[in-house]
């Protein structure tokens, strides 16, 4: 599952604070624990020397002599430390009075550094103690250098206060870092949805984009660096978006407005046969102009089939090697009898054997396209010529007829759907503007181009068609 | 009535010259701007039919160069184009009505008579003269309660003289607003048809409506 944005922000942040909080919380722990060890740690010491220096020498005996207010500790009834003395040798010296018959461990192995040691105290309390091995000090009469035995010394003393103040330690830090965290959602939580707005807002302006009006881009003031560079990729898409629906919804308007003429046409026809009783002969006459207008109709709506087919790619193309002399003589046909009837001579200067690569259903409709609107825009006595060479790998072929009326601007958009050098021809013929559109797509099928050139009143088509498969 | 028919769609032009004179209107029909251009400034129309693409001269320059010239004729745009910016555009430009193709032959047919009654200020569709009844929808005419039978040149005259009722109208005017100009009649024939209308209409002892005003032309009213 895709986390949102928000949600992941909000994980990782809550995440690595949380992380953090506990390894400072432990880091402050540890530090505070060993320091408060520490000073427990030298409290006892400073009671065992306290013990220590009670230990006298005289001569070569050693005694304990201490006055019970120097240390209370040791003496009171009610949760009392403990000392207990005894030489090198093993035998006792003095205990605390708290010991009665009890004996604390004896520290072995000590050396002149004190030793600390957590222990379970006689009375059962868990406890710590420090043992130091020391040499009885002399008094003033007795200074030589009598050898004497040295003393060890262990002190115990109760850590409850110290557990319980760790304690405290712990769980005060413990609520302090759960604390923190909660605050720390609430505040990402607060800090993500502001930080997020941008997206909020991009997300509102992408909503309000309607069909109608694509061309219009997503504003890109107010939005942070960051998510700028994803408006413009939108507005790009959108912009192509927006000529995909143009170019769409022109030609439905296009196909619609050429479709709409005849139809009225046949409207009227009909509505008007219909309109009072009439002679057989009137309807038959009705029909028939119907039919013509069917015809028409059936032409537009093929071409535009066969042009959508083209654009969209789904016509078949099957390459063989075509005659193109045949293919101009066999195209010309039909309108020799028209040429002749109005004087336009028609010349074919075609090198013989000039052949071609091309889908011969396709190069036959180019090529009665192409005819028929030389033969069409010719003017009467004009002249129709066909020429074609090889160039290389492809055969160029060229068909230019006088008569022609267009300006030379207009060269750009004879290849545009609909369009028509005399609005007027509208429907009158079978030319619908459609015929140098399909030559145009047709020819791209092919893997071939085409070019149209005005000059001094000659129009004049150039197709280029591969002349060996290899191009294909 | 007269009525210019200007589309280079033959189909719907001859369809629409066709029931135009079916109904009673004197139809003049080129499929060519320039001549529709020519048509209309040398002829007096009561309503122009115009196609917005044509050859030659497209029908919204001819509409501009009508209005310039202080042509008054109603004109009644047709066309393919739909949006809205294109109608506005027409209307503007001083058209009198707007059709998109394809129409129904039989909405045409009554906005061209709305039009023409429009051009005689007449809202009426039903004309009136004591009593006379024409009505102009069904083309059918009544004198009293009994019905007159009527052909259709007798009854374009008729309703032309029924439009202008009271007026004098001159014979020439009759010729221009009945006929056709590829009619080979000339003004004298609407003396003949005012004579074939006056005894289909005026047969005693119904008094006479259709007076004959001296050197200027006739006039339609109740006789006083």
């Amino acid at each position: 599952m895709m986390l949102s944005i928000r949600m992941r922000l909000l994980l990782w942040m809550t995440g690595g604070m949380a992380i953090l909080l506990i390894v400072f919380a432990m880091v402050v722990y540890g530090m505070l624990s060993r320091s408060l060890r520490n000073s427990f740690d030298e409290v006892l010491l400073a009671s065992a020397r306290t013990i220590g220096g009670a230990v006298e020498r005289d001569g070569a005996k050693v005694k304990f002599d201490m006055d019970e207010r120097e240390a209370p500790e040791f003496y009171r009834l009610a949760r009392p430390d403990y000392f207990q003395l005894w030489f090198e040798s093993g035998e006792d010296l003095a205990l605390s009075p708290s010991l009665g018959t009890r004996n604390l461990d004896r520290f072995s192995a000590l050396r002149d550094s004190p030793i600390y040691r957590p222990l379970r105290l006689p009375d059962g309390r868990a406890g710590r103690a420090v043992g130091l091995l020391f040499t009885p000090k002399a008094d003033e009469d007795t200074k030589g250098s009598i050898p004497v035995q040295r003393v060890v010394l262990v002190v115990a003393r109760e850590t409850a206060p110290l557990d319980s103040s760790i304690r405290q330690i712990r769980i005060f830090l413990a609520a302090a870092a759960a604390g923190t965290l909660l605050l720390t959602v609430l505040v990402a939580a607060v800090v993500v949805r502001r930080g997020l707005k941008p997206l909020d807002a991009l997300a509102a302006r992408i909503a309000a984009v309607r069909q109608e009006e694509l061309s219009a881009p997503i504003p890109a003031e107010g939005i942070p660096v960051e998510i700028a560079p994803v408006v413009r990729r939108l507005n790009d898409l959108l912009s192509r978006l927006d000529d995909a629906f143009q170019r769409e919804r022109g030609f439905t308007s296009d196909a619609a407005h050429e479709l709409r003429t005849p139809l009225a046409g046949m409207r009227c026809t009909l509505e008007l046969a219909l309109s009072q009783p009439r002679a057989g002969s009137d309807y038959c006459q009705a029909i028939t102009e119907c039919l013509e207008v069917v015809r028409q109709m059936q032409g537009i709506v093929e071409s535009l089939l066969t042009l959508a087919r083209f654009e969209s790619g789904q016509a078949t193309v099957r390459p063989e090697t075509i005659d193109v002399r045949e293919l101009i003589e066999t195209g010309w046909q039909p309108w020799a009898g028209m040429a002749s009837s109005r004087s336009i001579t028609f010349e074919s200067r075609l090198p013989p054997n000039l052949a071609c690569i091309a889908d011969r259903g396709a190069a036959r409709m180019i090529v009665a396209a192409l005819l028929a609107n030389a033969a069409e825009y010719t003017d009467d006595r004009g002249r129709i010529e066909v020429a074609g060479l090889t160039a290389g790998k492809f055969v160029s072929l060229t068909v230019a007829n006088t008569g022609c009326s267009l300006a030379e601007e207009d060269v750009r958009h004879v290849f545009e759907r609909f369009w028509r050098g005399d609005p007027a021809r509208a429907g009158t013929e079978f030319h619908c503007g459609l015929g140098l559109a399909l030559v145009q797509r047709a020819m791209a099928n092919l893997g071939g181009s085409v070019s149209a050139r005005i000059a001094g009143g000659i129009f004049t088509i150039t197709l280029t068609l591969p002349a060996t498969t290899a191009q294909l | 009535m007269r009525v210019l028919v200007v589309e280079d769609y033959p189909p719907i032009r001859k369809a629409v010259a066709k029931a135009l004179r079916e109904a009673g209107f004197a139809v003049d029909e080129t499929g060519n701007g320039e001549e529709g251009l020519w048509y209309a400034t040398n002829n007096e129309y009561d309503v122009v039919i115009l196609d917005v693409m044509l050859p030659g001269i497209d029908g919204l320059t001819i509409l501009k160069r009508l209005r310039a010239e202080g042509h008054a004729a109603h004109v009644l745009m047709l066309t393919a184009k739909d949006a809205v910016p294109d109608r506005v555009k027409a209307l503007d430009l001083g058209a009198d009505d707007y059709l998109v193709k394809p129409f129904a032959l039989d909405e045409l047919l009554a906005r061209v008579r709305a039009l023409a009654r429009r051009a005689y200020c007449v809202k009426n569709p039903c004309l009136e003269i004591a009593d006379l009844r024409v009505e102009t929808t069904t083309q059918r005419v009544w004198r009293a309660s009994e019905e007159v039978q009527l052909t259709a040149r007798e009854y374009a005259l008729l309703e032309y003289l029924a439009l202008r009722q009271g007026e004098v109208v001159s014979r020439t005017e009759i010729w221009e607003h009945v006929y056709e100009f590829k009619s080979d009649a000339d003004s004298n024939v609407v003396d003949v048809y005012v004579g074939y209308l006056r005894k289909k209409i005026e047969r005693p002892p119904k008094p006479i409506l259709i007076h004959t005003v001296r050197g200027r032309g006739y006039s339609l009213g109740a006789s006083k």
